[in-house]
């Protein structure tokens, strides 16, 4: 096996990794958020989690499956490791760019449904009797 | 609360329209519009002082709670399922100065300000 397959192996077997680390982490504590968001409603929170791990999957597959061409020929080991490390760094660089942006899905949507919860916030001039009360 | 309760001034133009078209709007308590200083507003509020409510908007919530002025607008706004974030917003710090004076400038000219109501209810009939 020559250096640039090996290369590519490599390159796989961690972006692999690191998605479904990085997925199981948001599948995990996005949870509890999702449930809060739903009232309570656990089944839905469970599904509509599923769902967003689901597509993370999907975008970073398609990312790591997509960068996988080097483009240019590997001869030495040493080219080989600063091929991958800069592909390592682009992938973990897009984990991160989803991992935020499913962080601030997570937030407007506890956000939007908390809303409603709020007392009023000016505070009232004086009180009055109001009648048949 | 479950009920909030708007003295609104029915002989300005303006007033009628931003009423109409807060009937139309999803709300997160029930709201009832009471014509200011009429037989009815005064039968409900027996201790209010009515002259009062003739020179600005007020708002009483089903347990008696009174919001005079810019206040009563804000509550306006929060009662609305789609603008009780902006209720929150104007009552910052930062926000609540220049919301009032806003508001007091549109309370006092409000007999002038019928095309700004025209307006408004056009745009939400042709949504």
């Amino acid at each position: 096996m020559d250096i640039l397959v090996t290369t590519y192996v490599i390159y796989l077997s961690i972006s692999i990794a690191l998605t479904i680390w990085v997925a199981q982490t948001l599948f995990k504590n996005g949870r509890v958020f999702l449930v809060d968001v739903f009232h309570g409603n656990e089944s839905l929170a469970d599904s509509v989690n599923h769902l967003l791990v689901v597509g993370f999957y999907l975008i970073n597959f398609g990312y790591i499956s997509l960068a996988l061409k080097l483009g240019y020929d590997v001869r030495t080991a040493r080219e080989g490791i600063e091929a991958l490390s800069w592909k390592v760094g682009l992938v973990l660089l897009t984990l991160g760019g989803m991992h935020f942006f499913n962080l601030l899905v997570f937030s407007r949507m506890r956000r939007r449904s908390s809303i409603r919860l709020f007392d009023p916030p000016v505070k009232a001039d004086g009180f009055t009797t109001v009648h048949g009360r | 609360m479950r009920q909030l309760t708007v003295l609104y001034d029915p002989n300005c133009g303006l007033c009628r329209r931003v009423q109409a078209w807060m009937v139309l709007q999803p709300a997160y308590v029930e709201i009832v519009f009471v014509p200011v200083n009429s037989e009815e507003a005064r039968c409900r509020y027996p201790d209010l002082n009515h002259s009062l409510t003739l020179t600005d908007l007020t708002v009483i919530t089903d347990e008696g709670a009174v919001y005079f002025g810019p206040k009563a607008w804000i509550m306006c706004l929060w009662a609305l399922r789609h603008y009780r974030a902006w209720s929150l917003r104007l009552s910052t710090p930062e926000l609540l100065p220049t919301a009032k004076r806003v508001i007091s400038m549109i309370s006092q000219n409000r007999y002038k300000l019928e095309g700004l109501g025209k307006m408004l209810l056009r745009d939400s009939k042709a949504r």
